[in-house]
């Protein structure tokens, strides 16, 4: 469903993705793992369009994703939901869910809103508060769900567990595999290595700008190195 | 100062800040979405007086007509100069502003040799003077008061319950998030460039019969929708408007009774000492 193939992307004179190459098979789940820094949020951004990669192919099916707009790549059926969650603040918990359905029309926005609502009924509940006063966990659930609303083949999550207590962070992960259940591919980036390669099929370690292993991901979290570098065990 | 002076000072200062009001709109507006202050709001202003001269005056057309074509054809405006400055700057705040700064310079320079060496008149669309308790004001005046709060209300209306309207916001709160939500932002920005103009034409085309029409007659009231947004806090429709009233009350009632520079004066030291107490403004908060 989705290509990288070679991808480099450089911020000034800084090289934070050097050729690295992964690839999502429809219906699944695929993880990037990696420290601060390994490239990995870049990767995400330059799929998105966020930054303009230097070199590379990146396929979305057969349609290339190389110098669209995010707001077209977000019409091709592809969500992101960036690191920080990235909501809007000042808008309510409907309102933002709404500005995720920003390109579909107002009776898909209503249908939609339901089946979301199914999956997050706290955010029912929460409707009208505004976004910035939600709990860390509230805020998280909201961003992916605003994802949600646009009815995406492939949603991006980047690190969805970050700054979340150990109880938020499994209902995170319980929401990405009911979220995969109903046929979206999806990207996991974490630091949470355990979390992200519990939940994938297949797995990638990035160091500094390049991939430096690859596999399934229960070989992964079995191989020693990964274990070492990334499990603390 | 008289009661009867009181109360027709305050009208017209209402009529003042309702002016204010539509330069310092679109200046937050575009501030919150963009961080940029459009140094050429003043020559935009200007420009939609002018359409009033040609049109209503020379063309003899409707005030109406001539005013609806003022704000359209700079609303336009707003759009190009969006495509063909702030876009191809790609976000650069201080390039920005300095190509807005020679756009300026070059629309009142151009003003002369276009528009000529003397002023301009326009004159009154609304001749004489209605009784409001016992004192007379201006009909002309008075009728800016119902066109603003309306233009006001309608801006409203949009950004709070259109989907452009809460893409504006959404901008404002989070250009990168707002994209990832299929905005386009360009196309929005564009929008924000056109309402602003369009505002700021408004403002020149109700004050077309008042004053003299001359290139750099924008230059006075682009300078207090500076201070309005200041004092109301950069970047808060809210700010603006509460701004805009106190700043044209002042300029009024002070002007009345103690004459026009002291107001001036005194303008200035209250949003100083305002700024002492509360820095980010009425409405404004810290990023």
């Amino acid at each position: 469903m989705l290509e990288v193939e070679n991808l480099w992307v450089r911020y000034g004179t800084v090289e934070a993705v050097k050729g690295v190459s992964f690839s999502v098979p429809a219906g699944s789940i695929v993880s990037l793992i990696g420290a601060n820094g390994a490239g990995k949020t870049t990767s995400l951004r330059a799929l998105t369009g966020l930054v303009k990669p230097g070199a590379g192919e990146l396929r979305f099916g057969s349609t290339s994703l190389v110098g669209l707009a995010p707001h077209q790549v977000v019409g091709l059926g592809i969500a992101h939901v960036p690191e920080g969650r990235r909501l809007f603040p000042k808008m309510t918990v409907l309102e933002n869910l709404t500005m995720g359905a920003y390109r579909r029309s107002r009776a898909d926005v209503a249908s939609t809103l339901i089946m979301v609502y199914e999956h997050f009924p706290i955010l029912k509940e929460r409707g009208r508060q505004l976004a910035g006063s939600l709990s860390g966990g509230e805020q998280q659930m909201l961003a992916i769900a605003r994802a949600l609303m646009s009815r995406p083949k492939l949603l991006l999550l980047d690190e969805p567990s970050m700054g979340l207590s150990p109880i938020m962070t499994a209902e995170v992960g319980k929401i990405i595999r009911q979220i995969n259940a109903l046929d979206v591919s999806i990207i996991l980036v974490e630091q949470n290595a355990m979390l992200a390669l519990t939940l994938a099929q297949y797995g990638y370690v990035l160091q500094t700008g390049q991939l430096v292993m690859q596999g399934k991901a229960q070989d992964l979290l079995r191989d020693e190195g990964v274990k070492k570098a990334y499990l603390g065990l | 100062m008289t009661p009867a002076l009181f109360v027709q000072s305050a009208i017209i200062g209402v009529s003042l800040g309702s002016i204010y009001i539509l330069m310092a709109l679109g200046l937050t507006l575009m501030f919150g979405m963009m961080h940029i202050i459009n140094f050429a709001h003043g020559a935009v202003y200007m420009l939609g007086a002018f359409v009033i001269y040609y049109v209503f005056f020379q063309g003899g057309m409707p005030y109406f007509v001539a005013f609806v074509a003022s704000m359209v054809l700079l609303g336009i405006f707003g759009y190009l100069v969006e495509r063909s400055i702030y876009r191809p700057i790609k976000g650069g705040i201080e390039p920005t502003l300095v190509a807005l700064l020679a756009l300026t310079t070059f629309l009142q320079a151009a003003g002369y040799p276009v528009f000529g060496q003397l002023d301009k008149h326009v004159p009154p669309v609304f001749p004489g003077t209605r009784n409001i308790l016992g004192v007379g004001i201006s009909i002309e005046r008075l009728m800016i008061i119902p066109v603003a709060a309306a233009l006001v209300i309608g801006l409203y209306l949009f950004i709070n319950n259109t989907r452009l309207g809460a893409a504006m916001r959404a901008i404002e709160q989070d250009k990168e998030a707002a994209a990832l939500q299929g905005v386009n932002v360009h196309v929005v920005n564009g929008l924000a460039f056109a309402i602003g103009f369009a505002l700021a034409a408004a403002s020149g085309a109700l004050m077309a019969p008042i004053f003299k029409l001359d290139p750099m007659m924008g230059e006075q009231p682009l300078l207090k929708a500076f201070i309005i947004i200041i004092l109301g806090g950069l970047g808060s429709i809210p700010g603006a408007i509460l701004g805009g009233l106190m700043l044209g009350l002042i300029d009024s009632i002070v002007a009345t009774a103690l004459g026009a520079e002291p107001a001036f004066l005194l303008s200035f030291v209250f949003i100083i000492m305002l700024l002492l107490f509360r820095p980010t403004g009425l409405f404004g908060y810290a990023s």
